[in-house]
């Protein structure tokens, strides 16, 4: 077990990581909100995390949860002019707000180091640190799932003409999917810098968005095991066969079009549907009367 | 100097055009994302960059480029939309599949190129320039703009007086009906995709032609500004493509000699954003947007 641990130890950090970045990329999607803006978010609580642990004495415990702030700042302000597009053009869109973030990295050479970035960050992050916060997400995620955000949040995914025709307002509630979803991005960004010790804008560019990407479509979009699963298989994917980490851009591709055209939901969410599928039949056998309270809570 | 940026900028604001008309043709008729769009706009850079080295004379490697484009567009649709099509609510999941199109011909094109940049051998095209009114122009700038203008009078044309163009137009407004109508919705989306790949490969020689680099990740910053171009100008509005495509060349042009070129990019999409804020049927009044559901 210990040995598994430390040869594998660079492939469960990045595990962990991927984890934090899909569950920003998903908690947007539960929303109905098509963001791929995660990448800006992780970029921006990276690199003030970044600037304020190689510049400043501010203690951790401030630095960190400054990193989600800022990324729930970004998610906030890019909210109020997206609320006015349709559907897919988000998604456009917010590669766009990841385009003038990482060009803003490369300009601001005072503050960001430009192209080299900033070097030397104290690292301070090791497994069990990420492992704690992925848990921490994941509470976080499970407890929206359980109140009526949550609820809101899936009426709007589903059907966002229904959602507004029972009073939800579609722009408030996408712009709390921001907010959640740029707060994770940015923790989750901060946290990187703080254990890889040098952050720079190219990380952040088209391969960060396409990989969280492909870890949530692959795992699932609404289920909390789906970015587990995802995350999961996409870090054990190049170790199990080195070909595929070569073309790890193609693998990318292949993986969304086959998993989008023959188990669009993925294989965390068709998982958990089996399984609740199975435990409702079970239920309803011997108490058939509970069968419609269990439909009404599962259509939340 | 500044007619002369002005003119830079329309010039390279007449390729956006060619670019984003197609992508916005294909959101008209189908109602559905294709960010492969960028990825076919970058294969036709590199089929006739690879038809020049073989020897080929330029204007047939800008032709072959323009077809072989125009068939790489048809697998995309046939790969990432015909059974994606079939779904529920395609939306989120034609994005997924375009994108997965996207990575297979971007990576293809960088094991090509083993990730380099290429350019066009020297001579390629004739360097001449002529003075007019003052004005710099190449003659690679003015066989862009006649180019444009032929290739954007040649799709007006298709889509307004031609039966082929009736049936596009049928099954951009209502599928069903047009079905109905005895109108195959399968052919008219294989036209438009090679319309709409056509154009981006056109488009994609003349851009690396015209910046001298062709790159397997040149596609990326195109489909930014497609998007641009749509929001601005209105979706399946070919005018409103035009007009904002070299309104996009010119800001470009501008920001670029005037402000900082790193920026430029960033500035643009920043004024696009604050552009939502005030505007947010797009500059020309159509109804891109809406806060509201209508997704169907």
């Amino acid at each position: 077990m210990i040995h598994f641990y430390y040869s594998y130890q660079p492939v469960i950090d990045f595990f962990l990581l991927s984890l934090g970045f899909a569950y920003s990329q998903q908690i947007a999607l539960r929303a109905g909100v098509f963001s791929i803006g995660t990448a800006g978010f992780a970029a921006l609580g990276g690199y003030l995390v970044a600037i304020l642990a190689t510049r400043t004495e501010v203690p951790m415990w401030v630095i960190i949860p400054a990193g989600a702030a800022i990324g729930a700042l970004g998610g906030y302000v890019l909210s109020i002019p997206l609320a006015r597009l349709r559907g897919a053009f988000v998604a456009i869109a917010t590669l766009a707000f990841v385009k003038v973030i990482i060009a803003l990295a490369l300009y601001f050479e005072d503050l960001t180091g430009g192209a080299i970035g900033v070097t030397n960050i104290p690292r301070i992050m090791d497994t069990w640190s990420l492992a704690l916060m992925a848990l921490l997400v994941i509470y976080v995620n499970w407890s929206i799932g359980r109140t009526t955000l949550g609820r809101i949040f899936a009426a709007l995914a589903q059907d966002e003409s229904v959602a507004a025709s029972l009073g939800v307002s579609i722009r408030r509630y996408h712009m709390i999917g921001f907010m959640v979803s740029g707060a994770i991005g940015g923790l989750f960004g901060g946290l990187q810098s703080l254990y890889v010790y040098n952050i720079e804008p190219n990380a952040f560019g088209f391969a960060f968005v396409v990989t969280i990407l492909t870890v949530v479509v692959l795992g699932g979009r609404t289920t909390l095991l789906g970015p587990i699963m995802g995350a999961g298989i996409m870090a054990i994917l190049p170790e199990v066969a080195r070909p595929l980490a070569d073309n790890r851009t193609m693998v990318n591709g292949i993986i969304m079009i086959l998993v989008i055209t023959f188990l669009p939901r993925g294989v965390g969410d068709t998982i958990v549907d089996a399984v609740r599928h199975r435990w409702r039949q079970r239920r309803g056998a011997s108490r058939p009367q509970k069968q419609e309270v269990a439909d009404a809570v599962a259509s939340d | 100097m500044l007619a002369q940026q002005i003119l830079n900028g329309v010039v390279s604001g007449s390729i956006y055009a060619l670019f984003a008309l197609g992508f916005t043709l294909l959101f008209g008729v189908q109602k559905l994302l294709n960010l492969a769009h960028g990825a076919v706009f970058m294969a036709g850079a590199f089929i006739a960059y690879y038809c020049v080295i073989i020897g080929l004379p330029f204007w047939v490697g800008l032709v072959f480029a323009m077809i072989a484009s125009g068939v790489i567009s048809i697998i995309v649709e046939l790969v990432a939309f015909r059974q994606i099509r079939k779904q529920v609510d395609p939306e989120f999941p034609a994005i997924v599949s375009s994108l997965g199109v996207d990575l297979i011909l971007i990576n293809i094109a960088q094991n090509l190129s083993n990730t380099r940049v290429l350019s066009m051998p020297f001579g390629t095209f004739p360097i001449e320039f002529y003075n007019i009114f003052g004005l710099r122009i190449s003659l690679l700038q003015i066989v862009i703009l006649v180019l444009v203008a032929a290739l954007v009078g040649a799709l007006v044309y298709y889509l307004q007086k031609t039966s082929f163009g009736r049936q596009v137009r049928a099954v951009a407004q209502n599928e069903r009906a047009a079905a109905l109508l005895g109108v195959s919705a399968a052919s008219v989306y294989r036209q438009t995709f090679f319309i709409a790949g056509a154009l981006a490969g056109v488009a994609g020689v003349l851009i690396g032609l015209s910046f001298n680099s062709i790159h397997f990740l040149m596609g990326e910053p195109y489909l930014l500004y497609a998007f641009v171009v749509v929001v601005i100008g209105g979706i399946g509005s070919v005018p409103g493509a035009v007009v904002a495509a070299i309104l996009l060349g010119v800001t470009q042009a501008l920001t670029k000699a005037y402000l900082s070129s790193t920026l430029s990019d960033a500035i643009i999409f920043s004024l696009l954003f604050v552009a939502l804020l005030f505007f947010p049927n797009g500059l020309f009044g159509r109804a891109v947007l809406s806060a509201g559901g209508d997704r169907k």
